[in-house]
């Protein structure tokens, strides 16, 4: 794959491919009711088992697209695909069953007196007998470690804790489709970590697509299939993390910083007067490289 | 956790859950069932009776059985004090109005004011009225974990009313944490202290309003995250727990307030006084 450059203006979004694609946004404008435009000339698609970076700074159009995945909004002019069916013809409903959105603020979205009983919200909505839903719940929890929390009030939970259990009440719905809104913003390092291996446990052992939406590249390095940089409201480059990242002309048009692997590595190189092929994106590479470097 | 506690004088709504969390007293292994049951016993006593040594004996027992169960009787008496201003703004005045043997007079130009013995029981049955019925919802609640309240809750109250009782309550931690987090930061500018009234009143009417606006603001988020996993409007939501059943004896303790009822009713009928 290489960079994809999106012009504003000009028609770019390719046909809907229901074999590849779990969902296809065109979008050619969502309007806010007070005017203001949300995303325009937006272009997006969820392929089958991968992870999707939406990056971008605050402001950007980041969590209005991911609204979008959920038809929580609906394009303004446009439409989106869900499994090659158009929603403006089709159930709207259908949306929040394919896709899961986990937001921002797990404290927006816990809203139940016990932990059992916010997971099994989503399955009951589902239409599933109370037995179904707490069986579903019990597997989402499980899945994500948080069953030693059923009976907990969510008011008690620590920030990681509520992220868990936000993501439980999304995968208890099982979902093709998850898209989860700054994942890692407010948690301390080692939850932040126990997300972000949940997140790739939601590709590699659910089958589960992932949309996340973050200004932290570095998270975006280490866990991204591909990487889409959004900027006042539409998709103006995409294509693999290396390939991304290692294009600095790219991050500053973004209005983000490099992530920290790939700026130690150029600024590496640039002292050492290397030119190298390599574009390490992880820490792990990079360690190697440099351990090879300098031994 | 941000704490919820605005003033010392308000229930606490975070250290009410914690002890209800945490607290492992015999009380607390107790049914809710039975202390639900009891609490409408209660509330039937102080109801039918008007005698002050029922009264003060039912009270001493509920602050006996309160501090048996590790609560906290300091902040007990801490949150007295709006129910307090509560009862004396209310009966203050009919306690003048009481006929019997004056105590107090106070000669105004025209009339004399005069609070009789009467009036001074009065105000202090309605007080002990009160405080019993506060003092022992505050030990069901800080004596039963919140899933069993919600349970009970969602088992008594019909649709919507269990739902909005069962959302109300997490919103309320929420809107809490959030007014205590902006006093703290008024604070911590070296405002909250009295200057005058009008600038505290000022200041209380900006944070209120601040609260309104946010609370608005979060209720719209929850609401949109609830869409999200396919909330129609109807009730989809649910609280599971079970609730442990009343054990023998606890029907028995059960058994026996109702015959006290009886007894106190039927043995001494109100004639008129606050003693026996």
């Amino acid at each position: 794959m290489t960079i994809i450059r999106r012009d504003p203006g000009s028609p770019h979004c390719p046909p809907v491919d229901p074999e590849k694609e779990l969902i296809h946004v065109d979008c050619a404008s969502h309007t806010y009711p007070d005017g203001s435009v949300g995303i325009h000339e937006m272009c997006f698609s969820v392929l089958k088992n991968e992870i999707v970076a939406l990056c971008g700074p605050n402001g950007s159009g980041k969590s209005t697209l991911i609204e979008h995945l959920n038809g929580l909004l609906i394009p303004s002019q446009g439409d989106i695909w869900v499994s090659g069916r158009s929603i403006t013809t089709g159930e709207k409903t259908d949306l929040w069953k394919e896709v899961g959105i986990v937001f921002q603020h797990s404290d927006d979205q816990l809203f139940a007196p016990t932990v059992l009983d916010d997971v099994m919200f989503g399955p009951l909505n589902l239409g599933m007998s109370p037995e179904e839903a707490r069986a579903s719940a019990m597997d989402a929890l499980v899945a994500v470690g948080a069953e030693r929390l059923i009976a907990k009030l969510p008011n008690y939970l620590s920030g990681g804790q509520k992220r868990l259990v936000s993501i439980a009440g999304i995968l208890a719905m099982t979902p093709r489709i998850i898209a989860l809104d700054e994942p890692t913003s407010d948690l301390d390092p080692v939850h932040s970590a126990m997300t972000e291996k949940l997140i790739l446990d939601l590709r590699d052992r659910f089958g589960i697509s992932v949309v996340i939406a973050t200004h932290d590249l570095d998270l975006a390095a280490r866990i991204a299939d591909r990487v889409c940089l959004v900027k006042n409201g539409s998709i103006f480059a995409e294509g693999r993390p290396e390939e991304i990242f290692y294009n600095p002309g790219l991050i500053e048009e973004a209005g983000l910083r490099l992530p920290d692997t790939v700026r130690t590595w150029l600024e590496f190189c640039e002292k050492q007067g290397i030119a190298s092929p390599d574009r390490p994106i992880t820490r792990e590479h990079l360690v190697s490289l440099l351990h090879n470097a300098l031994s | 956790m941000a704490t919820a506690m605005i003033s010392e004088h308000i229930p606490d709504l975070d250290l009410i859950t914690t002890y209800a969390e945490r607290q492992n007293s015999l009380f607390s292994r107790v049914s809710p069932w039975t202390k639900f049951f009891m609490l409408i016993l209660i509330v039937m006593m102080i109801t039918l009776t008007r005698n002050l040594v029922i009264l003060a004996a039912l009270y001493w027992l509920i602050l006996l059985v309160y501090w048996l169960a590790g609560l906290p009787v300091k902040k007990l008496f801490q949150w007295y004090t709006m129910p307090v201003v509560f009862v004396i703004t209310l009966v203050g005045i009919l306690a003048w109005t009481e006929p019997g043997t004056a105590v107090l007079a106070i000669p105004l130009p025209g009339f004399t004011l005069t609070l009789t013995d009467n009036g001074v029981l009065l105000v202090i049955t309605l007080l002990l009225k009160a405080l019993i019925s506060i003092s022992f919802s505050l030990f069901f609640l800080m004596t039963t974990r919140y899933e069993y309240f919600s349970g009970m809750i969602y088992r008594l109250f019909p649709e919507p009313l269990d739902q909005i009782f069962l959302m109300a309550y997490r919103f309320l931690f929420l809107t809490l944490a959030m007014t205590g987090s902006m006093l703290k930061a008024v604070r911590s500018r070296g405002g909250g202290l009295i200057h005058s009234i009008r600038v505290q009143g000022k200041l209380f009417a900006e944070v209120a309003g601040l609260v309104f606006i946010r609370s608005f603001e979060r209720a719209e988020r929850v609401h949109k995250a609830m869409i999200a996993r396919g909330y129609h409007g109807a009730g989809s939501y649910t609280a599971q727990t079970k609730i442990p059943s009343p054990g023998f004896a606890e029907y028995g303790i059960l058994a026996a307030a109702v015959l006290a009822i009886i007894v106190t009713e039927y043995v001494f009928p109100y004639s008129g006084g606050f003693f026996l």
